[in-house]
């Protein structure tokens, strides 16, 4: 008898375990939708390789900027910003933090053009324009929520095996 | 007829007091643009507290304020280049606050070690910044000067999206160059050294020891003079009736030597990476 309770249970969590993964999977945020155009970068042209790593990592950096500023958590940073976007970015969320606040960023996609690459190929600036929807959130109530469309310009460097984001600065207009 | 019109005037009254409501309650008048470190007074309308919300770049600040007043938002609070909001009760704003004067250069010098007389071999790259980190999006001019032995080359060029860039010669005499990248008042400097390019030519002799040949280049210099760095590679080569025989040796004191094996008849020959010497017809130490 206690062989079949035992048996059963077993099955219950396989089950469960089976019917939560995918669930997981759906769930989980998708990368921000990046379209990059590296044409007119100079004065180096951009390599193959080089064009879908950035395109990757800016993405990353993208998500896992929302994320961070949505929960909260520097720690969520370090791998895709580094330098003074890095050190502004923690600053936001240590205010956030303290105040009670977060922002909530839905991200509608990014038209990306790569306008510099280093002769050594060490950097690169990005200009990208956003489909945003900001929200700020205090505690749970949406204080301010706005459709924009953002300039960036973004400073990117090389770092061992991908590329971080050191200055991330929106402008009115390129 | 008096009663549609009556009904189209009261429609479109109502639907004009409908959009100035919500104009007003949705703007708050503030500037397109506010400089990095200036403040700015955000004018109120009502009476009685409210809460004011601020989020940009390295900002988030959630305080009580008086309505019907000017609202202060400090210099402090509008340092970071970047897209504001500004939120008070239910009115709101966004705004941008640009970079102020170069205050910073990163600079990126490369390689750090480089052949002389060598055209576009040193690069330099600039990225310009205000006091605040923020990188300085208008024009400026960036002086490049690439100094070595009292020899300065400069270039200046105009700075766009907050970036300048320089292809620079090496100079002919080798020797640690500065170089030094400014703009304003802001100045920083590289250190790029300069050696001897690939040799011009290479001499050298030989004659028999105990141990078979001693081949010896003379001092080996570049093609302005310079002398070629000691630990490069020379390689010596004798080829006779047994084969090829091949040894490396690395720049000592401005010349290579090696020992080669004793040979009746032998062509040695010497070369440095693409720079062939002269040859030997090596006849038994004759």
């Amino acid at each position: 008898m206690k062989t079949v309770l035992r048996l059963s249970i077993a099955c219950l969590i396989v089950t469960g375990l089976v019917a939560f993964l995918p669930k997981q999977l759906v769930f989980a945020d998708p990368e921000p939708s990046i379209s990059l155009n590296v044409q007119n970068a100079g004065p180096r042209a951009v390599e193959d390789t080089t064009e879908r790593s950035v395109a990757r990592d800016y993405a990353a950096a993208w998500k896992a900027m929302e994320q961070a500023l949505d929960q909260n958590r520097s720690d969520l940073l370090g791998p895709n910003f580094t330098g003074t976007a890095n050190d502004k970015l923690t600053a936001s969320i240590l205010q956030q933090r303290k105040s009670g606040l977060h922002q909530r960023i839905v991200d509608k996609g990014h038209n990306v053009e790569a306008v510099f690459y280093s002769p050594e190929g060490s950097a690169m600036e990005l200009h990208d324009t956003a489909q945003v929807q900001l929200q700020l959130m205090d505690g749970g109530n949406v204080i301010h929520s706005e459709d924009a469309t953002l300039h960036y310009v973004v400073l990117l460097t090389a770092a061992e095996n991908s590329w971080k984001v050191r200055v991330l600065e929106a402008v009115p207009a390129f | 007829m008096t009663r549609i019109r009556f009904h189209s005037y009261f429609a479109l009254i109502l639907a004009l007091a409908m959009f100035s409501t919500v104009a007003f309650a949705a703007d708050l008048r503030v500037p397109a643009t506010v400089a990095a470190g200036s403040g700015l007074s955000v004018p109120t309308s009502g009476s009685g507290s409210a809460t004011l919300y601020l989020v940009g770049p390295g900002t988030a600040v959630k305080r009580q304020v008086q309505l019907g007043q000017d609202v202060q938002l400090s210099s402090d609070e509008l340092q970071n280049a970047g897209h504001y909001t500004v939120a008070i009760g239910d009115d709101s704003a966004s705004f941008y606050v640009t970079a102020g004067p170069v205050s910073s250069i990163a600079f990126l010098a490369r390689p750090s070690r480089v052949p002389a007389a060598t055209p576009n071999v040193i690069s330099g790259t600039a990225f310009i910044f205000d006091k605040y980190q923020n990188l300085v999006l208008q024009p400026q001019p960036i002086k490049f000067d690439l100094t070595v032995n009292d020899q300065t080359t400069s270039r200046t060029e105009a700075s766009k999206g907050g970036v300048a860039y320089a292809k620079l010669d090496s100079s002919k005499k080798e020797g640690p160059a500065q170089f030094v990248a400014s703009s304003g008042n802001a100045s920083v400097r590289r250190v790029v050294q300069q050696v001897a390019s690939d040799p011009c030519s290479i001499r050298m002799t030989a004659q028999p020891n105990k141990s078979g040949i001693l081949v010896r280049t003379d001092s080996i210099h570049d093609c302005a003079g310079n002398p070629v760095p000691d630990g490069t590679i020379v390689t010596f080569t004798a080829t006779d009736a047994q084969g090829k025989s091949t040894v490396d040796a690395r720049i000592k004191q401005g010349i290579a030597q090696a020992q080669l094996p004793a040979s009746g008849g032998a062509t040695i020959s010497v070369a440095s990476g693409v720079v062939v010497g002269n040859e030997i017809q090596w006849r038994g130490g004759q």
